[in-house]
């Protein structure tokens, strides 16, 4: 019955399941324990355990753990999202940041703040809408004769559209100081600062986004053997990309309300989980969901890290992981199939 | 005249081919296509007009023969002082910078055979500004920009070509790999905006995105120097480019040295770049539509050098007229201007045809 015996070995999905679970928790204690300011890890580790002082509680239950809770649900949203959409564009390069999804979703809230919302739970429906019209297009121009076929020209279609919503936005940040001044970090994405309320607003749309994503799971593994054996096989084609587009957005949209934009975690992570469990994605999804929020918080770790007592922004670690990776999968001579 | 033809006996070398003109000088004789001597010419005046637009608009509104008297010094003191202080210099950064871009924009997109790969889009510019930007926060000295950010674009390039195995002929994975590393030098450049103070990152915001604002005296002198050395030499290459478009082996076969070419001509694109990077920050797609433009009015039997790089002056005065007149008194950076007006044009360059050969 199993087809995988054929191919290269592949981890089994529960093995490569526990090893991750594994990774994560190492990364999340690690994420607790570690910090910009004083306190260092035995007392973050103390507090944690209910024998630390004052401070040290504060710290790690007041700043750290919000910020761990946020990482585990953004980077779940990304890296799922991620995977859907490669499928659904059948494209491995097809990552929300590169195709604008994440830009389509910081504009819409850019353009919001603008016209006058100030409330930070406003950008969650505001920021789906956007990422909705980034998938729209990603998807759209996908499906063009001549664009759909080259994965490198739909990259490139997603970054001139990003950076011409980018532009878009500078000018309204321009015209607006007050704008400006609310969401100057925000538009580079991180996770400082991010309390639990924060993250209960967006908490129902990403668990709605991963529900249809679960639900298409079989049509979307079919989708990627192409339209027509999944239509053969009789799933409806247009319905599960309409939907695959929904679920995508909903994940992005809420993941860039709470962090802002971050880009590659969805195609790092998507990219890592084919490489242990093979390309099916009702395998790599599960494994994305553990990865994402992992690969997150050793960037934020590392952020926090690298240039005490100050921090980086989330993205830019990302950037500097993910674009290393976007160079590897271009440069492999054919691109790996999904 | 007699030696010409008895150095060179062709047949027929005394008449230019049809639509030609024939240069000559002594024993040095160059042909010209009529059709792109004659849209260089219509673009040089049209980017005089708007240049004198330029001198005349803006908060205060002159009258354009007011405004080119002042230039000259005649006129009232505070006409000449509008005109001669404030605006001649930003129009002339503006000419040098739109010059710049757009010659380096034709050569590289003549090199890869795609007119996606400018340097703006496979990471240079970007390079370029990561350094700079890290000048201007850790140093103050005026000439440190030009410098820096010609390290960075020269770093960008090595890293862009040894990554992707060169520009090749189909250059998409150059592309991709230019944006990889594109935004690695994106994020360095956000990351020292973000520590900077908050003063200085807002001082610094403009410039980022691409900006006549911000302008210093010595990178301007210094990309004017730049362009007066490299423009020749970039009309130079455009001759050479134009036989290398029909393939590596006509043009050996035509005694063109190839390789020579190539490295030359990367070196002028990423000089440039760097040297207007360092003036005016990252104006992205002047390098895009302006060398568009010129072959659209040129033909597509030249590479139109000169042509592309009057456009691209053409271009960037009208972006930062624009910018400063639209929204008066809030000025918007030439940069985002460009980006918001060539971005769709970029899109749909990208979407448009089924094939994949773009230029």
């Amino acid at each position: 019955m199993r087809r995988e015996q054929n191919t290269a070995p592949r981890l089994r999905v529960l093995p490569a399941l526990a090893l991750s679970l594994a990774l994560l928790a190492v990364v999340v204690t690690a994420s607790l324990a570690f910090g910009a300011g004083g306190v260092g890890p035995e007392r973050a580790l103390g507090a944690l355990f209910g024998s630390g002082d004052d401070e040290a509680h504060f710290v790690v239950t007041g700043l750290r753990l919000p910020r761990t809770l946020a990482g585990i649900v953004v980077g779940s949203a990304l890296g799922i999202a991620g995977a859907v959409l490669q499928t659904a564009a059948r494209n491995p390069l097809a990552e929300p940041g590169l195709l604008g999804v994440s830009a389509g979703a910081s504009f819409a809230v850019v353009v919001s703040i603008a016209l006058g919302a100030s409330a930070a739970t406003l950008y969650a429906p505001v920021a789906i809408i956007g990422a909705l019209l980034g998938c729209v297009f990603a998807l759209g121009a996908a499906r063009l004769r001549g664009v759909g076929d080259d994965p490198i020209r739909l990259v490139l279609a997603g970054v001139a559209l990003s950076s011409m919503l980018g532009s878009v936005s500078s000018l309204v940040l321009l015209i607006d100081q007050r704008t400006r001044d609310e969401i100057r970090f925000w538009t580079i994405g991180a996770l400082a600062g991010r309390n639990i309320p924060t993250i209960v607003t967006i908490l129902p749309t990403v668990v709605l986004g991963i529900a249809i994503v679960l639900l298409l799971i079989r049509p979307l593994a079919a989708l990627s053997l192409g339209d027509q054996v999944a239509r053969s096989l009789g799933h409806r084609v247009r319905m599960t990309r309409i939907g695959a587009m929904l679920g995508v957005a909903l994940l992005v949209g809420s993941a860039t309300a709470v962090s802002g934009p971050i880009g590659f975690v969805g195609l790092v992570v998507p990219f890592a989980a084919r490489a242990l469990v093979g390309p099916d994605i009702r395998r790599v999804v599960p494994i994305c969901a553990v990865l994402g929020p992992a690969l997150i918080l050793v960037a934020d770790v590392l952020a926090r890290m690298l240039v005490r007592p100050s921090e980086m922004p989330l993205g830019v670690v990302t950037a500097f992981v993910g674009a290393p990776v976007l160079v590897a999968v271009v440069r492999a001579q054919r691109l790996p199939a999904l | 005249m007699n030696t010409v033809s008895d150095r060179r006996p062709m047949a027929g070398s005394h008449t230019a081919p049809p639509g030609h003109l024939l240069l000559r000088y002594r024993e040095w004789s160059v042909l010209v296509l009529y059709r792109g001597v004659l849209a260089t010419l219509g673009l040089t005046i049209a980017m005089f007009f708007v240049a004198g637009l330029a001198l005349a608009l803006g908060t205060a509104d002159l009258n354009p023969l007011t405004a080119l008297a002042a230039a000259f010094g005649t006129g009232t003191e505070q006409d000449v002082f509008i005109v001669r202080e404030l605006r001649l210099p930003r129009v002339v950064t503006g000419i040098l910078v739109g010059m710049a871009l757009g010659t380096g924009g034709c050569l590289m997109q003549t090199l890869a055979r795609n007119r996606l790969a400018t340097p703006g889009i496979v990471g240079i510019d970007n390079g370029a500004t990561a350094f700079a930007v890290a000048s201007v926060v850790a140093l103050t000295t005026g000439l440190a920009p030009s410098g820096m950010s010609l390290a960075g674009s020269i770093t960008a390039l090595v890293l862009v070509l040894a990554l992707s195995g060169g520009t090749g002929t189909r250059g998409y994975r150059f592309l991709v790999v230019g944006i990889g590393v594109g935004a690695v030098f994106g994020s360095i450049t956000n990351y020292l905006l973000a520590r900077a103070p908050i003063d200085s990152a807002n001082a610094a915001y403009p410039w980022t995105v691409g900006s006549l604002n911000a302008r210093a005296g010595g990178s301007v002198a210094l990309l004017a120097i730049g362009l007066a050395i490299t423009l020749p030499v970039a009309v130079f290459l455009g001759r050479q480019l134009s036989t290398m478009r029909l393939s590596d082996q006509v043009a050996q076969s035509l005694g063109i040295s190839v390789r020579r070419v190539r490295v030359g001509t990367l070196m002028v694109a990423v000089t440039l770049s760097a040297l207007s990077v360092a003036v005016a920050g990252p104006v992205g797609m002047i390098a895009l539509l302006a060398p568009e433009a010129a072959r659209y009015l040129a033909g597509p039997r030249t590479v139109p050098v000169l042509g592309s790089a009057v456009a691209g002056a053409l271009f960037t005065v009208l972006a930062d007229l624009a910018g400063r007149t639209l929204f008066a008194p809030i000025e918007i950076p030439v940069g985002v201007i460009t980006a918001v007006v060539g971005g769709p044009y970029l899109l749909w360059v990208l979407l448009r045809s089924s094939s994949r050969r773009i230029i």
